[in-house]
């Protein structure tokens, strides 16, 4: 066996022992509560669907993954529309200030979420925004919207500023090219972007729990609680855990290209 | 259609600006080193940047404050610049689409033609512009499958499909390879022609200057040096700095007391051209030859001398060498 041979022969390694827990995951989400708790089965001896269906039907479980969508989408969407004229600007604009505002929107990520915990509670609830999925997507863009700009830059700073101008000789309007050139352009950092906002906001707990209290509870806090509460029920959460990580694979297959030019970059 | 720079400055702080006509229908080598500001005149006559100080009209009328957006003209990139999201086709089509679109939304609302005729005329002006620079097989493909050269005839054939008063052509073959570079030098020319546009081409090769140029304008250090035909400006340049950018290699200097003497390289000679040629000991370095013509690198009054001749020269190198100009090619400036 060359050298070659036995690197790869490393790596499959690897990515096998990284996937051993998912599998296990996986593994007890078709499995009962008796079963699980009976001994070890590598695989499934009576596989059963029952876990996902009771999920699918008893309503806690049900509107707390509607719930986490909810405030994930919103948070998505907020950070790419502000982020993108953003990122716009601080890649092609020179203004008083601009290097300093553009690290000042990264330090922002520095701070421990839990620091925020506090002023939002109070604010939200002054507001009346507490226990709305709104209120979660917002605090989140406190974190995503720098780290979304930070990415954009990158990938907007990658395109040449002559292209702007040929559009500006060729007679295109701002918008028409903004939006018609532009955009399709950084389609591949806009892919990248919002599957780092996703991620972020959809494993973010502390600030989703706090800022939640029944109405808009997320499934990650619907999960914890079910422990303390009637016992545990392990296939059930075995198989909410999967559930929740079934969104973000589905991201990680469309961005999967632009993914790589991103860490390339630096930026990611 | 006439463009005129009016105490145009080409760089904030610059002690005077430029006043120059570019003539209707003419084509204006700009010659310039590095840093000689002809980008930023390409830039300003595009009206990508604001000038700091000065005018330009075109027939008369002041475009200075126009937006790039509206300007009647068109530029050409050193850089390859096409839209890569869009096809051969889409990108020649750009301009034109544009201006469509900006028309129609002027009279949309009070005339309710279809723009099918208008689709009709697009077709027709990027099939032309293809064919004449050769591109027309290519109309389907996207920027980044084609090669160097493609990518920039692309971007020019956007350019002339603009139809702009003014073409303005930023060092466009710089970054092509020779061969391809005296090709579509040539195509650029006849196209240039037939068009009839007034063009502006930056270039910092005297020989550009030759083969394309109508008229040739100098610039060093964002400041206007002379203009005139080329060959006018290659044999009667009004100062040192004009007779060395018309000159590749530079020309060969002599340092007097209170004056330059210039020699152009083509100029010198081992034998004497005529019985009253001037002559001028020297110590020949070393020599380059590629069969048509030979360069001889001499040292003359510890300055660095270059000869071109024709054909292959027989030069040892150390050996002493007494080189000959007609007095006539000798330049004087006074210091």
């Amino acid at each position: 066996m060359n050298t070659t041979m036995r690197a790869r022969w490393y790596v499959y390694a690897y990515c096998l022992y990284l996937l051993v827990p998912l599998y296990w995951l996986v593994n007890m989400s078709l499995r009962t509560r008796g079963d699980i708790t009976a001994g070890l089965e590598v695989v499934p001896l009576n596989p059963t669907l029952g876990n996902f269906a009771e999920i699918f039907t008893n309503p806690v479980w049900f509107t707390a993954l509607g719930n986490s969508l909810s405030y994930v989408v919103i948070n998505t969407i907020i950070s790419i529309l502000v982020a993108v004229p953003a990122a716009y600007v601080f890649s092609r604009y020179r203004f008083l200030g601009d290097r300093q505002l553009f690290f000042w929107l990264l330090t922002n990520r520095m701070a421990p979420p839990a620091v925020f915990l506090l002023p939002f509670f109070q604010l939200y609830s002054a507001i009346g925004l507490f226990d709305t999925p709104l209120a979660v997507a917002l605090a989140h863009c406190l974190f995503t919207v720098p780290l979304a700009v930070w990415i954009l830059e990158g990938f907007i700073s990658n395109v040449p500023v002559e292209i702007d101008e040929m559009a500006r000789i060729d007679g295109h309007s701002f918008v028409f090219f903004f939006f018609r050139l532009f955009l399709p352009m950084i389609r591949g950092g806009i892919g990248v972007t919002v599957f780092f906002c996703f991620m972020f906001s959809w494993v973010e707990l502390l600030l989703a729990r706090t800022l939640t209290g029944s109405a808009a509870k997320p499934i990650a806090v619907v999960m914890t609680r079910t422990i303390s509460a009637s016992g545990i029920d392990w296939g059930v959460l075995a198989a909410a855990g999967v559930l929740t990580v079934l969104p973000g694979l589905v991201v990680v297959w469309f961005v999967r290209r632009h993914l790589v030019k991103g860490f390339a970059m630096g930026r990611v | 259609m006439s463009l005129r720079l009016k105490q145009l400055k080409l760089r904030a702080g610059a002690p005077s600006g430029i006043d120059h006509e570019f003539a209707d229908g003419e084509l204006t080598v700009v010659l310039g080193r590095h840093h000689s500001g002809k980008s930023a005149l390409c830039r300003l006559i595009a009206g990508l940047d604001a000038a700091p100080a000065g005018s330009l009209f075109i027939d008369g009328i002041d475009i200075s404050g126009l937006n790039a957006r509206l300007r009647p003209v068109a530029m050409v990139f050193q850089a390859f610049v096409n839209y890569p999201n869009w096809t051969v086709e889409q990108n020649l089509a750009s301009p034109l689409r544009a201006r469509h679109r900006r028309r129609g939304r002027d009279t949309a609302h009070h005339q309710g033609r279809g723009n099918g005729g208008d689709a009709q005329a697009v077709a027709r002006r990027v099939r032309m512009v293809a064919e004449s620079l050769q591109i027309d097989l290519l109309l389907d493909r996207y920027p980044h499958e084609l090669s160097g050269g493609q990518q920039q005839r692309v971007a020019i054939g956007r350019a002339l499909a603009q139809d702009a008063a003014v073409l303005v052509l930023d060092e466009p073959l710089v970054n092509l390879d020779y061969k391809l570079r005296e090709e579509l030098e040539g195509q650029l020319r006849t196209l240039t022609r037939q068009t009839r546009q007034t063009v502006i081409y930056t270039s910092s090769d005297p020989l550009a200057a030759f083969a394309l140029g109508d008229r040739v304008l100098l610039l060093k250090a964002g400041e206007y040096v002379q203009s005139g035909r080329p060959v006018d400006v290659y044999s009667r340049p009004v100062s040192l700095v004009a007779a060395d950018l018309m000159s590749d290699p530079g020309v060969n200097l002599l340092f007097g007391p209170d004056h330059w003497l210039a020699v152009r390289p083509e100029h010198l000679s081992f034998k004497p051209p005529s019985a009253d040629a001037t002559a001028f000991p020297a110590t020949i370095v070393e020599r380059e030859t590629n069969g048509s013509e030979t360069f001889v690198h001499c040292r003359c009054q510890d300055e660095n001398w270059v000869v071109r001749s024709i054909g292959v020269t027989d030069a040892v190198a150390g050996a002493a060498a007494t080189l000959y100009a007609d007095p006539a090619n000798v330049m004087r400036f006074e210091r």
